[in-house]
């Protein structure tokens, strides 16, 4: 389950209104998400959770749900 | 008389460099059919024929590069054990120096075969002293195979996918002859689960494959070498003998020619392998369909942008990004000097990386202010920009494509300078009328390139519905035509180089 927060973080960066983002979406299903812009969605992750992600925990992403579960588990949900 | 028939045998099947197994001879095709008989025959014997498909692998090598073939035994070895090592340990440190190693292993090995002479050219030049080239043999393909072994290595350190315990299925891998010289290059994950699968090929498989062999055997014999040896090569040799329209039409010629050459190199590795019960990742989307030079990345050469990406843009745009979009520029420009560095240690290639690179880099920093002009003309998302878009990439492309064909910046100035100045539109009806099977084969490949998708994917369908006979009748006929167009000896493959 995608928080309204990452949601709202997300969609910001991409200039969307609204987008149904599920656990097993990626990148290319969403508009405008490409391996450019995703650096933007990164760091304003980072910034808006005041975390601080490894480049290692980065390349392993493969969904939204992923970027979930590591923001989770740097807040130690 | 026996004695001189086993002996032409023996020179006809032993090493020889100047003649590498490609698939477009008529010996690749004898030893194939002869091989998929004895393939198919043990087809439910795994063990058998996983070791058939190995040892005519090897001895694929081996007939294009000798004993240099046991480079590639090296490759599996290092790269399995290394990716061993990295998944049988938690502890970070210890899998990042183990990467570190397997890293510095294959690019050492890869650079001594194909950088040590122009490394060494660069400070005889620096010091101004004699070169002397060293005689360092390349062998083909060592590009490719080291990128395909790596990924396996880099995938297992990312948790990407789990190591593979077998090394037998490991070697089918890395020696799989019909990606081993010019790619795809294919990634581990989707290639290894395929080696334990059962053989079978569906109605729809044979037909495909039949299909891609016929395409590439029609672009590579037909169309890249005929325009080559013909027109492109002699227009190049000496620009200056020939009107601006001309050198025009011989910069059209070598982009289709470069792309017919390579993607039909591709087209029938991935249909021989298909017949084999291999699917291979595709490498080609109608490139010079692209509406911007990184759309063009995105359908040129695929394996290999999709391996630059994955494993040295993102790690380094990951590891700058409090940089922001400088990060994507300055790891976008990095990515494409290497990728140009990839292709052969010369200059020109670093030069036509660095193009790209700059190019990409260019239309980030501009994409707000493009994007906001074509909302003012009310021209954005319409057909009439995505036309200018592609005509603009497709030249720009093929102007780059001079830089990767020839090392000498005075036949770039020659033929821009004739271009320019030079021009002579009405030399075009001459050249219609003295060269008409060139001009046709460049029209016709550049209208079955422009083919909108939905009229290929027809066609396809229609293909595979066809039944067996008549598709063999198909390939016969396209492999006459091919011999009938071999004027002369087969040219190389442009990518074997690399």
């Amino acid at each position: 389950m995608i928080s309204a927060e990452l949601k709202a973080v997300i969609l910001k960066q991409l200039n969307l209104d609204d987008f149904n983002l599920q656990d097993d979406t990626i990148a290319p299903q969403v508009p405008g998400w490409d391996s450019l812009n995703h650096i933007n969605i990164i760091v304003e992750v980072e910034h808006k959770f005041g975390v601080k992600f490894k480049s290692r925990e980065l390349l392993q992403l493969k969904c939204v749900g992923d970027l979930q579960k590591l923001v989770d588990s740097k807040l130690g949900k | 008389m026996f004695n001189i028939n086993l002996q032409y045998i023996w020179d006809l099947l032993k090493y020889n460099p100047s003649d590498p197994l490609i698939f477009s001879t008529s010996l690749f095709l004898f030893l194939f059919l002869f091989f998929l008989v004895f393939y198919n025959l043990f087809g439910k014997n795994k063990m058998v024929r996983l070791a058939l498909l190995i040892v005519f692998s090897l001895y694929f090598y081996y007939k294009s590069a000798g004993y240099y073939a046991g480079i590639l035994v090296v490759s599996a070895v290092v790269n399995f054990f290394f990716a061993k090592f990295i998944a049988s340990t938690e502890n970070f440190t210890w899998k990042r120096i183990h990467l570190a190693l397997a890293v510095l292993l294959n690019i050492g090995i890869l650079g001594y075969f194909k950088y040590t002479n122009f490394i060494m050219q660069i400070i005889a030049e620096m010091n101004k002293a004699q070169f002397e080239p060293l005689s360092i043999f390349l062998p083909i393909g060592i590009s490719f195979y080291t990128f395909k072994s790596l990924n396996y290595v880099f995938d297992v350190y990312l948790d990407n996918m789990e190591p593979t315990n077998s090394f037998r299925d490991f070697c089918v891998y890395v020696f799989f002859f019909p990606n081993l010289l010019m790619g795809p290059i294919d990634r581990a994950s989707e290639f290894l689960p395929q080696v334990q699968k059962e053989l079978y090929l569906s109605k729809e498989d044979l037909g495909k494959a039949t299909l891609l062999i016929i395409a590439g055997l029609f672009k590579k014999v037909v169309i890249a070498d005929y325009i080559s040896l013909n027109f492109v090569d002699r227009i190049f040799d000496f620009p200056l003998r020939y009107t601006g329209i001309e050198n025009l039409l011989a910069i059209y010629g070598y982009a289709l020619q470069i792309y017919c050459d390579f993607s039909g190199y591709t087209d029938m590795a991935i249909g021989v392998a298909l017949f084999l019960s291999f699917k291979l990742m595709d490498n080609f989307n109608s490139p010079f369909k692209a509406t911007s030079i990184a759309d063009f990345w995105r359908r040129w050469h695929i394996s290999l942008s999709k391996w630059l990406l994955d494993y040295l843009f993102k790690p380094m745009q990951f590891s700058m990004r409090s940089l922001r979009i400088w990060a994507n520029v300055i790891a976008i420009f990095i990515t494409f000097v290497i990728c140009g560095l990839w292709h052969g240690g010369a200059w020109n290639f670093i030069i036509w990386g660095a193009l790209h690179g700059f190019m990409m880099s260019f239309s980030l920093l501009v994409q707000k202010p493009k994007q906001a002009l074509y909302k003012l003309l009310r021209i954005n998302d319409t057909k009439f920009l995505r036309f200018f878009q592609v005509v603009i990439t497709f030249h720009l492309i093929a102007a780059s494509f001079i830089i990767f064909r020839t090392n000498d910046m005075q036949v770039i100035k020659d033929m821009f300078s004739q271009i320019f100045d030079f021009f002579h539109v009405e030399v075009f009806l001459q050249f219609a009328e003295k060269l008409p099977i060139i001009l046709g084969l460049m029209l016709l490949g550049y209208v079955l390139h422009f083919m909108p998708a939905k009229i290929e994917n027809g066609f396809r369908k229609f293909f595979v519905a066809l039944p067996w006979f008549i598709q063999a009748i198909l390939l016969v006929t396209v492999i006459w035509i091919a011999a009938q167009f071999k004027s002369a000896d087969i040219t190389p493959f442009i990518y074997f180089q690399f």
